[in-house]
C-alpha cells in the first residue's frame, strides 16, 4: 500500500519534469516562455559556476538566517509572556490581532526609508514579518500545555525548571517545531519580498532583474534553486517534528 | 472502641475554609471542614458539582493554601506538596501523552532523582500491581479509558506515600469500566494498606468503596452528614443489591437533597 503510493508520486514528479521537458520542445508550449526542463537544469548548473551568482546566495543565505534569528527569539519571548501574563495579554492581544491582520508588504516602503536599500533593510522587514507569525504561534503553544499537566509535575514535587523541560517542553515541541518551520516560510518570503521590491544584491534580485530582462532559462534557474532550498529546509524540520510528535496520534 | 488519639490520624483539618476572588468579588468556596481520617481507611467525600470537593483535595495535597484552619497530614501542615507524604491521582487525561505507560509512573521518581533502573523496575511492578504486565511500552493514546486509569494509579502510588488522594478518577469512564476498576481499587487497596480519600458524586460508587462517606452541601460547601458504612470486606457486587446498601445511599442521597 505505502509502496505504491511512493510509486505515484514519483510517477507524478517524473511527468511533471517529463511534460515540462518534452512541451516546450515539441511546440506544445512557447519555448521562450516555458524552456525545456533540461535547459533550465543546465542553465542552473551553469550560474552555480559565475562567482556574482555565488555572492548572491550568500547575501540572501546571511539575510534569511540573521533575520531568523532574530525573530524567533523575539517572537517567542513576545508570545510567551503574552500568553502567560494576563493583564499583558488582555491590552496587547487584540492589537497584535490587528496588526498581525494586515499585510506586511505595505511597510516595505517605510523600511526603506529607514534603512536604505541595504542588509539591515530586508533583514528588518523580514524579522518584522516573521516575528509576528512566531509570537501567535508560541502563544498558541504555551496555552496548549494542559493545566493538569502542571498540576501533576507540582503534585510531585517538581521544581520549576523540572515542569519547563520535563512538562512545557515536551508537551509544546512538535507545535514549536511546526511553528518554526511556518516562521521560515515567511522569513524567506519577506527576504524575496524586500529583495525583489528593491535591492542591489540577492537571488531575489538576480530573479527580478531575470524577470524583466525576459531571461527565462535564468529567471527559472533561480525558481527551482529557490525552490530546492527552501523545501529542504522545510522537510528536514518536518522530520524532527515527526519524530517529536508519533504521541501527538489519536 | 478506643478513642482514635492524633497519631492514628493520616490527615486531619480544623475549621478549614476557603474563600476566592471571583469577578464579582469573594467568593466563599468551603466553610468550616472538619475531617478526621484514620491511618488505612477508604473515605469517601460526595457532594454536588461545585461544592468545593476539589477545592479541599488540592488543600490535601498541598496544592492550595487554606484560608484559615488548619490542616494536619500525618501530624504536620501541608504548606507545599509532599509526594513522600501524599500521592495524587487525578481526573482523567493528566497521563503526559509524550511518555510511555512505564515512564509515566516513573515519573514521580524521576522527579525526586532517583536510579533509572530502579524507578523502571518500581514502574514495572506498580504496573503489575494494577494489572497492566505487559503494557510498559504503550503511549497513553494507545490505551483505553479504564487502562489509563490504572496507570495513573500505578502512578500514585510510585513513591509508597501513605496517604492517596483521588479526585473523580472514574468519572470519565463508562459505567461497566467504572464498576469494574472500583472493584480493582479495593483490591489494590487491601493489598497497600494505604489511607484513601476519594471524590466523587456518584453516591453508589461511594458506598460501594468506603468506610466512611462525607457528605457535603452546595457552596459554601460544608460537612452536612458523616455515614460509617459497617458492609463487610472484601465487598462483591452483589452487595449492591442488598438492603442495607440502599438504605446507606438512600440516606446519602436525603441528605444532598435537603441541602439545596
Amino acid at each position: 500500500m505505502n509502496g505504491w503510493i511512493y510509486a505515484i508520486r514519483l510517477a507524478a514528479l517524473l511527468a511533471f519534469f517529463g511534460a515540462w521537458d518534452f512541451a516546450p520542445r515539441l511546440g506544445i508550449v512557447n519555448s521562450s516562455l516555458l524552456p525545456p526542463f533540461g535547459d533550465v537544469l543546465s542553465t542552473l548548473w551553469g550560474l552555480l559556476d559565475r562567482p556574482k551568482v555565488q555572492e548572491a546566495i550568500l547575501v540572501t543565505g546571511a539575510e534569511v538566517l540573521v533575520a531568523f534569528a532574530i525573530a524567533i527569539p523575539l517572537g517567542t519571548v513576545l508570545g510567551v509572556v503574552i500568553a502567560e501574563s494576563q493583564y499583558i495579554g488582555a491590552i496587547f492581544r487584540p492589537l497584535l490581532f490587528y496588526v498581525f491582520s494586515i499585510p506586511k508588504s505595505i511597510f516595505l516602503p517605510m523600511f526603506i526609508l529607514v534603512f536604505g536599500i541595504s542588509f539591515a533593510q530586508k533583514v528588518a522587514y523580514a524579522a518584522f514579518t516573521t516575528t509576528f507569525v512566531v509570537l501567535m504561534s508560541a502563544a498558541a503553544c504555551v496555552e496548549s500545555v494542559k493545566e493538569e499537566f502542571i498540576l501533576v509535575a507540582r503534585s510531585y514535587g517538581a521544581t520549576r525548571s523540572q515542569i519547563l523541560f520535563r512538562v512545557y517542553l515536551p508537551s509544546m515541541l512538535p507545535m514549536l517545531l511546526e511553528a518554526i518551520r511556518i516562521a521560515m516560510i515567511f522569513n524567506f518570503t519577506g527576504v524575496m519580498i524586500a529583495e525583489m521590491y528593491a535591492s542591489r544584491s540577492g537571488i531575489g534580485h538576480l530573479i527580478a532583474g531575470w524577470g524583466e530582462n525576459f531571461q527565462m532559462p535564468q529567471l527559472f534557474a533561480g525558481i527551482l534553486l529557490l525552490s530546492l532550498i527552501a523545501i529542504a529546509f522545510n522537510e528536514s524540520i518536518r522530520v524532527l517534528e515527526e519524530r517529536y510528535s508519533t504521541w501527538r496520534a489519536s | 472502641m478506643s478513642v482514635s488519639s492524633s497519631a492514628d490520624l493520616a490527615l486531619q483539618t480544623k475549621g478549614l475554609s476557603h474563600i476566592y476572588q471571583g469577578v464579582n468579588g469573594e467568593v466563599q468556596a468551603l466553610s468550616d471542614i472538619n475531617i478526621d481520617v484514620k491511618a488505612g481507611k477508604f473515605i469517601v467525600i460526595v457532594g454536588p458539582s461545585g461544592c468545593g470537593k476539589t477545592s479541599l483535595l488540592m488543600m490535601m495535597a498541598g496544592l492550595r493554601r487554606q484560608t484559615t484552619g488548619e490542616l494536619l497530614c500525618l501530624g504536620q501542615p501541608m504548606h507545599e506538596p509532599d509526594p513522600q507524604r501524599v500521592g495524587v491521582v487525578f481526573q482523567e487525561a493528566s497521563l503526559y501523552p509524550w511518555l510511555t505507560a512505564a515512564d509515566n509512573v516513573a515519573f514521580p521518581l524521576s522527579i525526586r532523582g532517583d536510579d533509572k533502573q530502579r524507578a523502571r523496575q518500581r514502574a514495572l511492578s506498580m504496573l503489575a500491581l494494577v494489572g497492566l504486565e505487559g503494557f510498559e511500552n504503550r503511549y497513553p493514546h494507545e490505551l483505553s479509558g479504564g487502562m489509563k486509569q490504572r496507570v495513573s494509579i500505578a502512578r500514585g502510588l510510585a513513591q509508597d506515600p501513605p496517604v492517596l488522594l483521588m479526585d473523580e478518577p472514574f468519572a470519565a469512564l463508562d459505567e461497566q469500566t467504572r464498576m469494574t476498576m472500583g472493584h480493582e481499587l479495593l483490591r489494590i487497596w487491601s493489598t497497600t494498606s494505604k489511607t484513601v480519600v476519594f471524590i466523587t458524586h456518584s453516591l453508589t460508587e461511594a458506598v460501594y468503596l468506603a468506610d466512611e462517606v462525607h457528605v457535603m452541601s452546595a457552596r459554601p460547601g460544608r460537612l452536612i452528614d458523616f455515614v460509617a458504612i459497617d458492609l463487610p470486606r472484601p465487598r462483591t457486587y452483589e452487595i449492591m443489591a442488598t438492603e442495607r446498601f440502599g438504605m446507606l445511599r438512600e440516606r446519602i442521597w436525603q441528605q444532598i437533597r435537603k441541602s439545596h
